[in-house]
């Protein structure tokens, strides 16, 4: 019983996140979006009255929970949005607002480099929608609604409760600041005070130093060369075989 | 004296006076500076093709480009009735805002090294000390091209949906060997950081230029940066003579204008990247030497970096003139077959002269011996990499073809 005390207010959020994304969800009949839209929105205030404050300055706190907001609820309409371009353009703002919490969080590189490869790959996406998607007045309208709207959403929101319910265990043992030991039903706070990685073999001198472009290439080619080696090698076979696929010249086309 | 008139400031404020005089230096300066550019590309132009150029307003038409701004702001400001509204105004505004946006990064005269924001030194930069530098102007110049292809779609028209989808293939292929082009620079400075850079250049001489060690690098960066540019050879999404006015056919007034604005702050910005990564920035042997700290010699070097930026614009804008516009299968073989192994051949020379130690000027024999390869394998007959486009045979299918093959 005692658990169900702790985790029970989880499901209060989630199950309203999922009546939310289903009501928002395109469909033939008329489904209450407005409905939908505040219920997304009291899984959010929910959502964040659960989690810890974040404990730095105000201009800080106020850019987290822009972000943060910015992603999860344009995260919703990519899902929602009927037309596939504006789906992709909410998806330019997910991965925007994403780097804006990277940024925040002292990981400038990571935050260019994400920019840098997806907005390439949402360009490739948006090429793709043009060409494949149907455009509206054509017959049909298969490209317009989703085929299990109900299912797929409780299962996508099954999975964010397990990553929520390890976020909340980890909160619970005391995770990186101990001092701010959560409350049943609240989660960790999101971390100010940075820490350099326990694991690495060599952790910068400077503690200015975290995030910056040298310590990331020393943990990068250090402590993790084999997990990048790996990576490298799956992208050029897969490149190799794209070239091998790929019809030569004299068979006609290209 | 800036340091007593920010010290009227209260306490909170006091950071925020300088940048904000920065940006709006910055941003007036560069105002005035596109509008007449466009002077100088019509003039240059006019030469070049031996004709007079503009010469009514003003004399020898200096006053074109305010006629110009002012017949651009008059105009009746058309949204036609099949774009999409929202999309079709928000793309000048991307396309301005990112080009400025990377604008940031880029140092316009001698960066003072112990640069506070409160104690009155002009810093010279919008955002001084940002680690990343190169990384933030291709994350940047990566969103630029949303710009054109929102743009492009928003337009409903099929000759700027054609020219979008060009311009959409052309950033991401070209956005390769630009990354690639400077990733030898950082190798060579050990930062990514364009001040740093700078310095390490205006430290070493006229003889530490990186143009010495990385002429190949520094012609990929300024093809590949005028593509990312959309600039004429490379202004395939445009293409006046297929596509009408390619993405922004349905465009008209100030929004038109904006789009141009963000074309020629993209241009400056190419030339200031030029300058300071492969022309020692605002280094020249004499007058403005890194210890030397004579009155003016601030502004002897930010002329200097001026007129090194300038000279770029200038051939940039003669370049249009020269090479006719590729053909598109062109474009993209450029940037595919040429330049990014190029670049990358380079990055390996780069690696070699770190690894053992070689001295740092084995990498401009290296540099040519890949230029001279390049184009050997280029201009020869019979291609060993590229195949020729031959007319597809018809060629009999299946189990028939051996018989015919005897």
């Amino acid at each position: 019983m005692e658990w169900t005390e702790e985790n029970g207010l989880l499901l209060i959020p989630l199950g309203l996140g999922w009546l939310a994304v289903w009501l928002l969800m395109p469909s033939e009949r008329k489904r209450p979006r407005i409905l939908g839209g505040l219920a997304g929105l009291a899984a959010i205030l929910i959502m964040q009255m659960m989690l810890l404050p974040p404990a730095g300055d105000l201009v800080r706190n106020a850019l987290f929970f822009l972000f943060a907001a910015g992603s999860v609820i344009s995260a919703a309409l990519m899902i929602t949005d009927r037309n596939p371009v504006y789906s992709a353009l909410w998806f330019a703002l997910v991965t925007l607002s994403v780097c804006g919490l990277f940024l925040l969080n002292s990981a400038p590189f990571l935050a260019a480099a994400t920019i840098i490869v997806y907005a390439g790959a949402i360009i490739v996406t948006f090429l793709f929608v043009i060409m494949l998607a149907q455009q509206s007045g054509t017959i049909g309208n298969y490209d317009q609604q989703p085929l299990q709207p109900a299912m797929a959403s409780l299962g996508a929101f099954i999975l964010l409760g397990a990553l929520l319910f390890t976020l909340q265990e980890w909160g619970h043992i005391g995770g990186p600041d101990a001092s701010q030991h959560a409350m049943p039903g609240q989660f960790i706070t999101v971390p100010v005070e940075l820490q350099p990685n326990p694991l690495s073999q060599h952790p910068p001198d400077n503690p200015h130093e975290i995030g910056s472009l040298r310590v990331l290439g020393r943990s990068l080619f250090g402590d993790y060369l084999f997990a990048v080696e790996l990576a490298g090698t799956v992208l050029l076979i897969a490149t190799i075989g794209a070239i091998a696929i790929a019809p030569r010249r004299s068979q006609g086309t290209l | 004296m800036l340091e007593q008139i920010i010290n009227w400031f209260p306490e909170w404020a006091r950071p925020f006076i300088m940048p904000m005089l920065t940006i709006a230096i910055v941003l007036q300066v560069n105002l005035g500076v596109c509008s007449y550019l466009i002077l100088l590309e019509r003039k240059l132009s006019a030469w070049m093709q031996d004709r007079i150029g503009p010469n009514r307003v003003g004399p020898w038409g200096l006053l074109q480009p305010l006629a110009d701004m002012l017949k651009l702001l008059m105009k009746e400001d058309v949204i036609p009735g099949h774009v999409n509204k929202f999309l079709y105004v928000l793309a000048p505004g991307i396309s301005v805002f990112t080009t400025m946006l990377a604008f940031a990064v880029v140092p316009f005269g001698p960066v003072p090294s112990n640069l506070s924001a409160t104690d009155g030194q002009f810093p010279y930069i919008i955002a001084p000390g940002i680690d990343l530098g190169m990384v933030f102007i291709f994350a940047v110049g990566s969103l630029a091209v949303y710009g054109i292809i929102l743009g492009g779609w928003a337009s409903n028209n099929k000759y700027s949906a054609l020219g979008a989808m060009r311009a959409s293939a052309q950033v991401v292929s070209y956005e390769i060997p630009l990354g690639m082009s400077v990733i030898g620079l950082a190798l060579l400075t050990g930062s990514m950081s364009i001040e740093k850079i700078l310095l390490h250049q205006a430290n070493a001489g006229i003889w530490g230029w990186n143009i010495w060690f990385q002429p190949l690098a520094c012609v990929i960066f300024f093809a590949a940066a005028m593509a990312e540019a959309q600039r004429l050879p490379f202004d395939l999404s445009e293409c006046e003579q297929e596509l009408v006015g390619g993405w922004h056919t349905e465009y008209s007034g100030m929004k038109w204008a904006l789009f141009f604005l963000g074309e020629y702050t993209h241009v400056i910005t190419i030339s200031f990247l030029t300058s300071i990564l492969f022309f020692g920035g605002w280094h020249f042997p004499g007058i403005a030497e890194s210890d030397s700290n004579y009155l003016g010699s601030t502004l002897v070097k930010m002329l200097v970096l001026m007129t090194k930026s300038f000279a770029f614009i200038v051939v940039i804008q003669m370049l249009r003139w020269t090479i006719p516009r590729f053909r598109f299968d062109q474009l993209m073989g450029l940037a595919w077959k040429v330049l990014i192994p190029l670049a990358t051949l380079n990055v390996v020379c780069v690696m070699i002269v770190k690894q053992f130690h070689l001295n740092v000027w084995w990498l401009l024999p290296m540099s040519a011996l890949l230029c001279l390869g390049a184009g050997l394998i280029g201009t020869q007959a019979k291609r060993p990499f590229l195949r020729r486009a031959t007319p597809p045979v018809d060629k009999p299918h299946g189990h028939h073809a051996p018989a015919h093959a005897h």
